[in-house]
């Protein structure tokens, strides 16, 4: 857990970077921060690790105020991940991976068998890797081995600013969901910056809007898009927010809400998954690709049709909390 | 052209005999001038305002012409009864090789990649860790071209040192000039430049392995 208490941060000349931050990430969550181009993100995040001082006010690392630890003992115990990768050019990709675990004196044989296990979790062949150096890999696979060299060690806690924001969309995509899936296995605390709202509504548990170093919202990522606090967050998530909101929903979520009409009679049906997101159905419908769209859940059971006007009604429900 | 060959072949041991005097020199300057340069450019690193003064400093003994420079060591050093010989001519090419040395090493230490430096941290090395295993190897190259550069140096201006009896090749350039004996003068002048070709070419190779494949 990382408790942010009543956290400043004045840098020379007088600027103030953080301006109050009171701001809990739970264990296991990831929470993604984000905000306008020097709103703070990267002071706030680099503060917990001590690569930033703070000025006052105090930074609780599983109850421990961060000020009173040993920084280097203490960033070994964060995974760290930058957007430059930050790999080390004269090592190769194992030495790369492996410097929290040799900075603690583990012994080869561990080493070894966490470098196959990290490559395996990343989808790379250790061998074919092992020996190469990082310019000999293409962006997407450094940036996989900087997150693997962040987990190297195992820490319970994982700081990532704008991880993925060098890479172009498509394989960006790919690295969100190859981490989420990640995170799910290993239940990391992880506090994540971000300046895409789409990344922070995929990836995050939680959002941390900020502007001018203070906190304008904080909450699940459906609050956030679906009930703005104010005219800041609001413009800041987009008049599309509500579109967005759609992706955090599946086809199931419709169906469990409402009981639906029976199919009618129609040649022109087409078939969508419970898992689909919602998102996905609306451009379905607004497509106009079929007369029907027919819910069918994972064991091939149907469960009636999918319509504008059922969607509209599930929107009522989420937005306005109230059947409609 | 033929007087030029026949001479080598003369007089090939005297000439081996100075060439090995020269390198004894010039090695021994430029390995303590590496010892005392290298940790000073890394130390610079740390401290802007004193790296400014360091580096103008070493840009000024550069500019001294090295026969004034053997010349105002020779009252100096006198004092020890060391006036001429071995150690003015060593202590005056340490003094040359410092700002290739100094400057070269503080600029490659200075433009590694400041993420690479944030990463070091960032994952807990302490200074000298990110030090040995970070900067020094990604600066690699371009400290390397400062003691190359040292050692060519000091393989032109230990032939002046023959002036204060430090012996080396130069001894075979003055002998020839006093002597007007062209040949000779020819002989040692390409002695020289033979050695300092050869000499960075083996210190060309040296970098080559003292560079980790990646950086660069
Ligand atoms: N080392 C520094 N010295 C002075 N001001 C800084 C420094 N680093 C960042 N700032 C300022 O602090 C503010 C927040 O910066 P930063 O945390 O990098 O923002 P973000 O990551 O959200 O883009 C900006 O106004 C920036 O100019
Ligand atoms: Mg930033």
């Amino acid at each position: 857990m990382i408790q942010f208490d009543n956290v400043n941060k004045v840098y020379e000349g007088d600027v103030k970077a953080i301006n109050n931050v009171d701001l809990t990430v739970p264990d296991g969550e990831m929470v993604i921060l984000i905000g306008p181009s020097g709103c703070g993100k990267t002071t706030l995040l680099r503060m917990v690790n001590q690569l930033e001082t703070i000025s006052s006010g105090s930074i609780l690392l599983n109850g421990e105020d961060v000020t009173t630890l040993d920084k280097i003992e203490m960033r070994r115990k964060i995974g760290y991940v930058i957007q430059s990768n930050g790999l080390f050019p004269n090592m190769t990709i194992e030495q790369n991976m492996m410097i929290v675990p040799q900075l603690l004196g583990w012994d080869r044989a561990k080493k070894r068998d966490r470098f196959n296990y990290l490559m395996d979790l990343i989808g790379l062949n250790p061998d074919e890797f092992k020996k190469r150096f990082p310019h000999e890999l293409s962006g997407g696979q450094q940036q996989r081995i900087g997150v693997a060299r962040a987990l190297a060690a195992d820490p319970p806690v994982m700081l990532m600013d704008e991880p993925f924001g060098a890479l172009d969309p498509i394989i960006r995509a790919r690295l969100q969901e190859e981490f989420l899936q990640i995170q799910r296995e290993v239940k990391k605390t992880i506090l994540f910056v971000s300046h895409d709202i789409d990344e922070a509504v995929k990836m995050g548990d939680k959002i941390v809007l900020l502007r001018d170093g203070e906190v304008m919202q904080y909450d699940t990522p459906a609050e956030i898009l679906n009930h703005p606090k104010n005219e800041f967050v609001n413009e800041f998530v987009g008049s599309d927010r509500v579109l967005k909101s759609m992706s955090l929903y599946t086809v199931k979520d419709l169906y469990k809400a409402f009981t639906l009409k029976p199919n009618f009679e129609s040649k022109d049906i087409r078939t969508i998954n419970e898992d689909t997101s919602l998102r996905v159905a609306i451009s379905m419908i607004l497509n106009q690709e079929a007369d029907q769209l027919v819910i069918e859940d994972n064991e091939g059971n149907n469960h009636g049709s999918l319509t504008m006007d059922l969607l509209e009604q599930f929107l009522h429900k989420e937005i306005k909390g109230q059947e409609g | 052209m033929n007087e030029l060959i026949e001479y080598f072949v003369k007089n090939y041991p005297f000439l081996w005999g100075y060439m090995l005097d020269h390198l004894e020199i010039v090695g021994l300057a430029t390995i303590t001038a590496i010892l005392i340069g290298v940790p000073i450019g890394i130390y610079l690193t740390t401290n802007k305002y004193l790296a400014g003064t360091i580096l103008q400093l070493a840009s000024v003994f550069m500019t001294i012409p090295s026969i004034a420079l053997f010349g105002v060591m020779i009252p100096v050093l006198s004092v020890i009864n060391q006036g001429v010989g071995f150690l003015p001519a060593f202590l005056a090419l340490v003094l040359y090789s410092q700002l290739p040395i100094i400057r070269n090493t503080y600029t490659g230490i200075q433009n590694v990649d400041p993420q690479l430096r944030d990463a070091a941290n960032g994952l807990g090395m302490t200074t000298l860790q990110r030090l040995w295993k970070v900067e020094i190897p990604n600066a690699m190259p371009l400290i390397m071209a400062g003691v190359r550069t040292a050692t060519v140096l000091n393989i032109g201006i230990g032939a002046i040192a023959a002036f204060i009896g430090a012996g080396g090749l130069g001894v075979v350039i003055y002998q020839g000039i006093v002597r007007a004996n062209t040949t000779m003068v020819l002989a040692g002048a390409i002695s020289v430049a033979v050695v300092a070709i050869l000499a960075d070419f083996i210190l060309k190779l040296i970098q080559k392995k003292l560079t980790p494949k990646g950086a660069n």
